[in-house]
């Protein structure tokens, strides 16, 4: 794409929300409002704003990265609108924002490339060590940072210091797992071939070294503690998918995968013979209509809604995703299938294809060893998270309380993506010819 | 009659999502289609024809390719004429530029010794020492 269609194609997404908007003032209340205007301007400025920040800071980037990410934050955003007008107006001085934050990160790589990441790797680990752990701090003391417990699973902080009448809430996995894939992209880079040429014959399997199996294991306890502390059965699967395929890539080493896979499956049945929450997701998952007033409450409804929405949806504004419990997070899915029907969620998952096949487009074409994990690893965390919840609304696998990027709502979420979204743009600055 | 509108303007919405999502995919398919082209492209390699121990061997030029004698060289010529680093190959749009690197024994083209940065057509024979290569 040249610069002028990926400019052109940004204000389409960006008319595309707003036309979403439109459709459903018009038909909820027949009438317009500013609400589609406002909505033109944000989506315009923020993604306007990094287009121009990539063409300055990164000018030999791929230009086909920020138009389906755009168009994902409109169809989100639609939904969004559509189920909470309120949140709607959050959301979007929250998209300002993380487009602002995306172009500070490609300022600062511009200022020092992405080696910087590489040379401060352990203190990108400590940092995300510490924004992970952040959650358990106490809920009721006096210091002004604390842990938060919402639906069962801490997740959150909070941030009160009394200075302002309202507090800050931010998920800080959301960006803690940027900092832990930076960080064993450059372990994998530092040690890729001694974890490629040791091996062990067992039988008809090619094991790696037990020694060299060490940051595996470390991970997976640390995604075990994560479950045991948090109840966060999603950031967990998120992190440790993620490791296990960078491994894969970084080895092409197949007894990776297949220890990886029995790991999760030992983690999964330990935890659900140890705990009662895992045990409900795994009940409403094999038996949602036999559990409907209880675990299996938010799956059926995403189910009643998919279906409903038959081949092209009842029409933004509509249906009624307002049924599902926590249709704008967990389920923004279910809703795009009951206002836009099937015909939307396919070009949703076409739009998630082509953002990977991007980002695994800059991984091969990248010489660098680093930067060609680092894109690789970065593109792994988002399909993975998007196949974990896509795939939970689905009912194909449990259900995992994470976020669909780029399209739920959520501030922390849409900062941490849209600055995965940045890493890459820079990295296929710095590889291309 | 807002019902008909408004069942229109939805089908307009979908309709625009998709032609959003073919203009994108069309982008990165001929994106994809370009590296494709290249990888295939005529007079980028060059086949070993003669040589003691190479022969048969092929060579792609990808990007900046140095042949020679040396092990950091890119590509080992195991030939006693060569030069540590004998010559440089660069894949261009009209095909390969030869560059000689100041070698010892020099570098022939089609039997011609090189002075200047020479292209290579498809067909082209070239010499070091013993060692007979063919752009093809």
């Amino acid at each position: 794409m040249t610069r002028k269609a990926e400019g052109f194609t940004i204000l389409l997404a960006s008319a595309l929300a707003a036309f979403g908007v439109t459709l459903v003032n018009f038909a909820n209340s027949g009438t317009l409002d500013a609400q589609s205007a406002l909505t033109f301007l944000v989506f315009a400025i923020a993604f306007g704003a990094l287009f121009v920040a990539t063409q300055t800071w990164a000018p030999r980037a791929s230009s086909l990265l920020i138009a389906p990410v755009a168009a994902l934050t409109a169809i989100g955003f639609l939904e969004i609108y559509r189920l909470d007008p309120a949140r709607a107006g959050l959301q979007r001085w929250w998209l300002l924002i993380a487009a602002a934050v995306a172009g500070s990160v490609l300022y600062l790589l511009h200022l020092g490339s992405t080696e910087i990441l590489r040379r401060y790797r352990y203190t990108i680990l400590l940092v995300s060590v510490i924004l992970l752990l952040l959650p358990n701090l106490p809920s009721d003391w006096g210091f002004p940072l604390r842990g938060l417990e919402v639906n069962g699973s801490r997740l959150w902080v909070v941030f009160d210091a009394g200075l302002t009448p309202f507090s800050l809430q931010f998920q800080p996995a959301e960006l803690a797992k940027l900092g832990l894939v930076i960080f064993v992209a450059a372990y994998l880079a530092d040690h890729q071939h001694a974890l490629r040429q040791a091996h062990r014959q067992v039988g008809p399997f090619r094991l790696p070294e037990p020694r060299q199996l060490l940051p595996l294991l470390i991970t997976w306890g640390l995604s075990v503690f994560i479950l045991i502390s948090q109840r966060d059965l999603g950031a967990s699967l998120l992190l440790f998918a993620s490791f296990v395929l960078l491994l894969y890539a970084a080895t092409g080493g197949g007894g990776y995968l297949v220890s990886g896979g029995l790991m999760t499956l030992l983690a999964g049945f330990a935890g659900y013979y140890a705990f009662d929450h895992v045990q409900r997701r795994v009940a409403g998952w094999l038996q949602p209509f036999e559990n409907f007033e209880d675990a299996g409450y938010q799956i059926s409804q995403g189910l009643f809604a998919l279906g409903s929405g038959s081949l092209s949806g009842a029409g933004p504004g509509l249906g009624r995703p307002d049924l599902i419990p926590n249709a704008a997070t967990d389920f923004i899915f279910a809703a795009v299938g009951e206002e836009l029907g099937f015909a939307g969620t396919v070009a949703v998952l076409a739009l998630y294809g082509l953002i990977m096949a991007v980002g695994l487009g800059i991984a091969f074409r990248s010489r660098d060893t680093f930067r060609k994990l680092l894109a690789a690893g970065l593109t792994f965390v988002l399909g993975v998270q998007t196949f974990l919840i896509i795939g939970g609304v689905l009912r194909l696998v449990p259900l995992t309380g994470i976020t669909l990027p780029f399209m739920s709502y959520g501030g922390s979420a849409l900062v941490g993506n849209l600055v995965l979204v940045a890493i890459l743009l820079r990295i296929s600055h710095e590889e291309a010819k | 009659m807002p019902d008909v509108i408004l069942a229109l303007l939805r089908i307009i919405f979908l309709g625009l999502v998709y032609l959003f999502v073919w203009q994108v995919a069309r982008a990165i398919g001929s994106h994809l289609g370009i590296s494709l082209k290249r990888e295939r492209r005529e007079g980028t390699r060059l086949l070993m024809v003669r040589s003691e121990t190479q022969q048969g061997t092929e060579i792609e030029v990808s990007d900046a390719t140095v042949l020679g004698r040396s092990s950091e060289a890119d590509v080992l010529l195991d030939d006693p004429y060569a030069s540590e680093f004998h010559m440089r190959l660069l894949a261009q749009e009209n095909g390969l530029v030869l560059h000689d690197l100041g070698s010892t024994n020099g570098t022939y083209v089609n039997g011609r010794r090189v002075t200047a940065p020479t292209t290579l057509r498809r067909g082209d024979s070239v010499q070091v020492g013993k060692t007979v290569m063919e752009v093809r």
